[in-house]
């Protein structure tokens, strides 16, 4: 049996995620020695338009970026999307929080902002345009899950992903609450599986991994009038990853 | 067995002498709060604790283990923590879920992975000298404790109790060359401490004898708490992690990259999170956060008790109460609640 082909694209990111694919080091023989990477931009200058597996990095702006990704959709048996802007649009979707998009263009671009490679539309995650088969959250992505994740496809099997919050894995550490220090930490309403490395590095979680499948909204809303916050201490926090994605706090 | 006293000077000689042998781990401040960790210095030990923010059941059941190795198609190779160790600094309410735990894992199938560590462990316990905010050992009967540990240290003033109730615990202590026999005057002080704890241990207070529990649950199932309650529960699970009687975990397989070998992992799961009981086919029983909730505090209440002989699986210690953001998952407050509507009887 031939060894399956791995290609990897990006679209608007910073390509950060890719960047933790390179930084496999030794285990990125491994990942070579299982599979035939036959595009990779930021890694080689081969070109390929035969894979299996399709590696999707950064979130969808642009009509010809739909129709790109759409056509990677239709070549490869699976496709992963890599990174916080591949799974839930991440911080580029935080200008879709604005009505004027030529506005926010023309703040951006400046007098560039017509030129036509620039003509943006509102961001979407790469499964709202095309069927994701694999996740890998965060940003940037977490290098043993993706190891993890890509052991398992290779291996025919479905990853497990975390369906629960940060707390879990924040609390399996020992580390004390980052709410009771004063921070307004996304941990409870955010899908683990990094291992709930900013908490326990004394940050509060940013929300890079997306939130859980099923959020409890009005627990956070309890929360914050138990701390004596308002709820925009809450929604300034959700707002970098978290701009439109469901749950969004009203009120 | 024998009960001996040491002033505190000597006690901080005797371990470190102890850490130069053994590998040990004690209880030690984290930021402002107070955890168990490697004990690098004597001096690192804070027997005036409050409560740790984990249990040390982590030491027989680690947040993740490998359990084995195996060949995909052949052969496996069982994984064992065997290396001994020493524990300084258990409270006896956590004492007790230690001994919960180890009728739970040596019974049905018995778990050679948690059995291997627990029994690998000398258990220095030491009685609680200053309470913590949100305990209530004293509601459950867990102020002090009586079996399970190898010593048990009470701080009288000047100098700790040290009962050595095993012959491991005889062995430990026979390092200790400046401790002598208690006095009467000692062995009064310590009945004191004892006395005060299991009254003074009480910070929420429940309304009833904890073996009356099961009997209380028995008609609570379709009661409006568990919606009420969990209408704002995260599904966090931080109060089955901070929990010194939440054993529960799930095991997955991982392949290396040779496709050939690979390991068998278990870690900690909780039954208040969201996928806890799907099962194959996405059917997932326990659904509703509810349901869920319910479930924790019928398995501290009535169904773990129904396993080890009417012990109630919850020991007062806590760390749930603080734990849970949302100020849901106080368990007194919960029975409180039960007693209040259906009375007792």
């Amino acid at each position: 049996m031939s060894k399956p082909k791995i290609a990897i694209f990006d679209f608007a990111c910073c390509e950060g995620c890719q960047l933790q694919i390179v930084n496999l080091e030794e285990e990125l023989l491994d990942l070579l020695g299982g599979a035939d990477v036959v595009e990779w931009r930021e890694a080689m200058s081969e070109k390929c338009d035969e894979y299996d597996i399709a590696i999707i990095e950064g979130s969808i702006t642009r009509l010809e970026d739909e129709e790109r990704l759409k056509l990677i959709r239709s070549r490869a048996k699976i496709l992963i999307a890599l990174g916080a802007c591949a799974t839930i649009g991440g911080i580029n979707k935080l200008k879709n929080n604005f009505d004027d998009l030529d506005e926010v263009k023309k703040c951006v671009y400046g007098k560039d902002a017509n030129k036509p490679h620039l003509a943006t539309q509102p961001t979407k995650a790469v499964d709202e345009v095309v069927q994701v088969d694999a996740y890998v959250h965060g940003c940037p992505i977490d290098r043993k899950e993706f190891t993890y994740i890509m052991r398992c496809l290779l291996m025919g099997k479905e990853p497990e992903i975390p369906e629960y919050p940060v707390c879990v894995e924040c609390k399996a550490k020992g580390n004390p609450c980052l709410w009771e220090y004063g921070q307004v930490c996304l941990g409870p309403i955010i899908r683990a599986g990094c291992g709930a490395r900013c908490p326990s590095n004394g940050f509060r979680c940013f929300g890079c991994r997306g939130y859980i499948d099923n959020p409890n909204v009005d627990a956070a809303k309890d929360v914050i009038d138990k701390f004596g916050l308002n709820i925009d201490d809450l929604k300034t926090k959700m707002v970098l990853f978290g701009s439109r994605q469901e749950p969004t706090i009203h009120g | 067995m024998s009960v001996k006293k040491i002033a505190k000077k000597d006690f901080v000689e005797f371990v470190e002498t102890l850490i130069r042998k053994e590998r040990v781990f004690g209880v030690q401040a984290k930021g402002d709060r107070f955890d168990f960790a490697p004990l690098e210095s004597a001096q690192d030990l804070r027997l005036d604790y409050d409560v740790t923010l984990q249990p040390p059941k982590k030491f027989f059941q680690p947040p993740a283990e490998v359990l084995m190795t195996f060949e995909v198609g052949g052969g496996y190779q069982s994984q064992y923590d065997d290396e001994p160790f020493v524990l300084l600094g258990v409270h006896p309410y956590d004492m007790v879920a230690i001994n919960q735990m180890d009728e739970l894992f040596s019974q049905d199938n018995y778990d050679t992975h948690y059995m291997t560590r627990r029994n690998n462990a000398t258990i220095v316990a030491c009685d609680v000298a200053k309470p913590s905010e949100n305990v209530f050992a004293s509601s459950m009967g867990t102020a002090v404790v009586k079996s399970g540990y190898d010593v048990l240290l009470t701080d009288i003033g000047d100098s700790y109790v040290c009962e050595a109730a095993t012959e491991k615990g005889e062995k430990l202590m026979a390092a200790a060359k400046k401790a002598v026999p208690a006095d009467d005057a000692a062995l009064k002080s310590r009945e004191a401490v004892w006395a005060k704890n299991k009254k003074g241990l009480n910070r929420h207070e429940l309304k009833c004898d904890p073996a009356y529990l099961p009997k209380l649950l028995a008609k609570a199932y379709k009661h409006p708490v568990w919606e009420e309650r969990a209408k704002t529960c995260f599904s966090c699970g931080s109060c089955n992690q901070v929990c010194p009687t939440c054993y529960c975990f799930n095991v997955q397989d991982d392949v290396n990259w040779d496709m050939k070998t690979g390991k068998r992992e278990r870690a900690w799961d909780g039954c208040l999170l969201d996928g806890f009981t799907k099962v194959a086919g996405e059917h997932e029983f326990r659904k509703q956060r509810a349901d869920r909730f319910r479930h924790r505090i019928y398995r501290k209440g009535m169904y773990v008790p129904e396993k080890i002989g009417g012990q109630i699986a919850c020991v007062g210690c806590g760390r749930c109460v603080a734990a849970c953001l949302p100020d849901i998952a106080n368990p007194v407050a919960v029975y409180n609640r039960l007693i209040d509507d259906l009375g007792i009887g």
